[in-house]
């Protein structure tokens, strides 16, 4: 029992079991405890680690730690602690606890030993991360907060079905890499992994949500649903080569529309799917290299997106607007988030001194090294693009752009600052102490970033994008405007669904019922003096025919039935 | 940006195309290594081409009034 508590993944839920009953004016600090509880269980739980339990006769194993989970572990349990402090001014209990459940539900994911335990942690991040959506109580979040949950019951759905039909075939729940072969079970939890992966086309679930979350639920959720999504594809499906495409692609989808969209927090988002798909492309490739590439991806991903997600938070908390036409000149008016913000936004375009540039180019590279051209040309076009819009276009038309802006800027609570500060403090270190990260790699690493190729390879990209993005900046001017995305196909279709799904099923069962009434109604008016039509002597015309027999003639009816039932029973 | 900026930005530049041409004159690793400059040209190339395709798309299939879903 004592080892069960001791699961990170547990302690956080504990800890979101526990702050309901703390004083409002304790929660916030009390809420740090359990991520760096966690982070201490993470680190000396030495490998091989494991803790085990019993349930309808299968043979669980709820945590299993190695150099893998590790990592992952590490990297939840930091950022639960960073959001937890950009959150701290945040009074409100639901969202304190359903964060702590969330980032539990991640760690869980990580440790999980087992297919039952992991897709119970799945499960528990879907629904507590929609809580953070809902939070905002606005009409868009509503919406959105429901496709998200629906999308995510169906990913779950997917990935359990995949378990129980791969426990059926395979009789083992064991967490182990499946080898590359398109049965129905391996497709059900591929698929469903996928979901939370955010590939295209299952990605519209995190454009469409997380630009609409609360400011702090935004920087959880940036965190963990896609990163437990790539450590269970690390941990499942290395080397499954269709992976390679649908990363690389993903990589430039979230990069166009990146550029297309005008909302900052819809352009981190489509950041991420842009981002996840480096991982997911090094995650196809396979090699050490690679995987140890789409690792530490995840890990410095974490890291400077939830930095992003907690500037332009800022910006929308300060402001009250994400909307890019309502926004630039703010420079003199926010000059702190600015450099915090643009630690993030070097970092994400992979510029040399930051933590993306320490795995980033390793994750390319081993494209490379595969000997897929391709596919690291496709990647090296995808970071073209993502300095182009979190690196330059995102801070130009905040933060500069327009000499003045009267919107009125509400001051930020300090713990916003100390968290923003913690995370680039972090990019920063990785950037310059690339071995503190990659000590924890999975597999050994044989890689050095700061080579002079590197560099200038890195420095000749972001010097003539960014020639290209001031010669063309007009043509990335803000506007109000929505950009369709698949999720056009059943946002636009949802009339028709309703129509068909619940106005017909309704108008069905309308109709059913009014039949049976009307046959009770016939059956009742038959039957209500059945001497009626049994003595065909009875004179219809006769109005007391018409009026129900007395007690005593159905009684004798029945007892009359009785006897001949029993006589021709017995004779 | 003032001009001064533009000035480091081009030294800059010209200091990448100095160890290009000389301690990475022989370097191999992939066909476009031959291609003098091939990383600036990518860069600017790519981001144009960017920009083009995403206001392209933007323009002619995705881009709706912001009341659309409502």
């Amino acid at each position: 029992m004592i080892e069960f508590l001791t699961i990170p993944g547990v302690i956080l839920i504990t800890g979101a079991l526990l702050l309901p009953f703390l004083p409002e004016k304790i929660r916030p600090s009390a809420f740090l405890i359990f991520p760096l509880m966690a982070l201490f269980v993470v680190f000396t739980r030495p490998d091989g680690y494991t803790v085990t339990g019993e349930l309808l006769n299968y043979e669980l194993v709820m945590m299993q730690a190695d150099s893998l989970s590790r990592i992952f572990g590490i990297i939840f349990a930091i950022t639960a602690f960073v959001a937890g402090v950009y959150a701290f001014h945040m009074k409100e209990l639901g969202q304190q606890s359903n964060a702590l459940v969330y980032a539990g539900g991640a760690l869980g994911v990580t440790y999980a030993g087992d297919l039952l335990t992991l897709v119970i942690f799945w499960e528990l991040m879907a629904v507590s991360s929609t809580w953070l959506i809902w939070a905002r109580r606005t009409k868009e979040s509503d919406g959105a907060g429901m496709r998200y949950l629906i999308y995510h019951i169906l990913g779950g759905g997917l990935l359990f079905a995949g378990i129980l039909w791969h426990l059926a075939t395979t009789g083992s729940l064991a967490v182990e890499t499946v080898a590359q072969d398109y049965s129905v079970a391996n497709v059900l939890m591929l698929v469903g992994v996928c979901v939370n992966a955010a590939v295209i086309p299952l990605h519209t679930w995190l454009a469409d949500a997380y630009p609409k979350a609360t400011i702090t639920g935004s920087v959880f959720m940036s965190a963990f649903t896609t990163k437990s999504a790539v450590y269970v594809l690390v941990r499942m499906f290395p080397g499954w080569e269709v992976l390679i495409w649908f990363g690389a692609a993903m990589a430039l989808y979230g990069v166009i529309y990146a550029v297309i969209c005008k909302d900052i927090r819809e352009i981190l988002a489509y950041h991420i799917v842009s981002q996840v798909g480096f991982m997911v492309c090094g995650i196809g490739i396979g090699t050490e290299m690679a995987l140890n590439g789409a690792t530490a991806h995840a890990y410095s991903h974490i890291l400077y997106k939830s930095l992003l997600f907690m500037g332009t938070g800022a910006v929308l908390y300060a402001t009250g607007t994400s909307k890019m036409v309502h926004l630039g000149g703010l420079f003199k008016k926010m000059p702190y988030t600015f450099g915090l913000y643009m630690v993030g936004a070097l970092s994400i375009s992979g510029i040399p001194l930051f933590n993306g540039f320490i795995s980033k180019g390793m994750t390319i590279d081993a494209a490379g090294y595969a000997g897929n051209e391709t596919a690291m040309l496709m990647l090296l076009l995808a970071s073209v693009g993502t300095w182009l819009s979190v690196g330059l276009k995102l801070p130009y038309f905040t933060w500069f752009d327009k000499t003045e802006n009267d919107i009125e800027v509400k001051k930020l609570p300090v713990n916003m600052y100390i968290a923003m500060g913690i995370a680039a403090f972090a990019c920063i270190f990785y950037g310059l102490f690339p071995n503190t990260l990659y000590i924890y790699l999975p597999f050994e690493v044989d890689y050095e970033p700061y080579t002079i190729y590197h560099l200038v390879e890195v420095i000749q990209i972001s010097l003539l994008t960014f020639l290209g993005f001031w010669l063309l900046k007009k043509k990335m001017a803000p506007e109000l405007i929505v950009a369709l995305d698949v999720d056009w196909f059943y946002r636009k279709a949802a009339p028709a669904t309703r129509l068909v799904f619940v106005k017909k099923v309704d108008e069905f069962f309308d109709k059913v019922e009014e039949g049976i009434l009307a046959i009770a109604r016939w059956l009742s008016a038959k039957f209500q003096n059945p001497m009626v039509w049994l003595n065909p002597f009875t004179k219809k015309g006769n109005e007391a025919s018409n009026y129900s027999p007395a007690m005593d003639v159905v009684m004798s009816f029945i007892l009359l039935s009785f006897l001949i039932f029993a006589i021709v029973y017995f004779v | 940006m003032k001009k001064i900026h533009w000035i480091i930005l081009g030294v800059l530049f010209v200091i990448t195309l100095g160890f290009e041409f000389t301690v990475l004159a022989d370097y191999d690793s992939h066909w476009w290594n031959a291609i003098p400059a091939f990383y600036a040209i990518f860069g600017f190339v790519c981001c144009t081409a960017i920009v083009y395709v995403a206001k392209f798309i933007a323009k002619n299939i995705v881009n709706r009034d912001i009341n659309y879903y409502d």
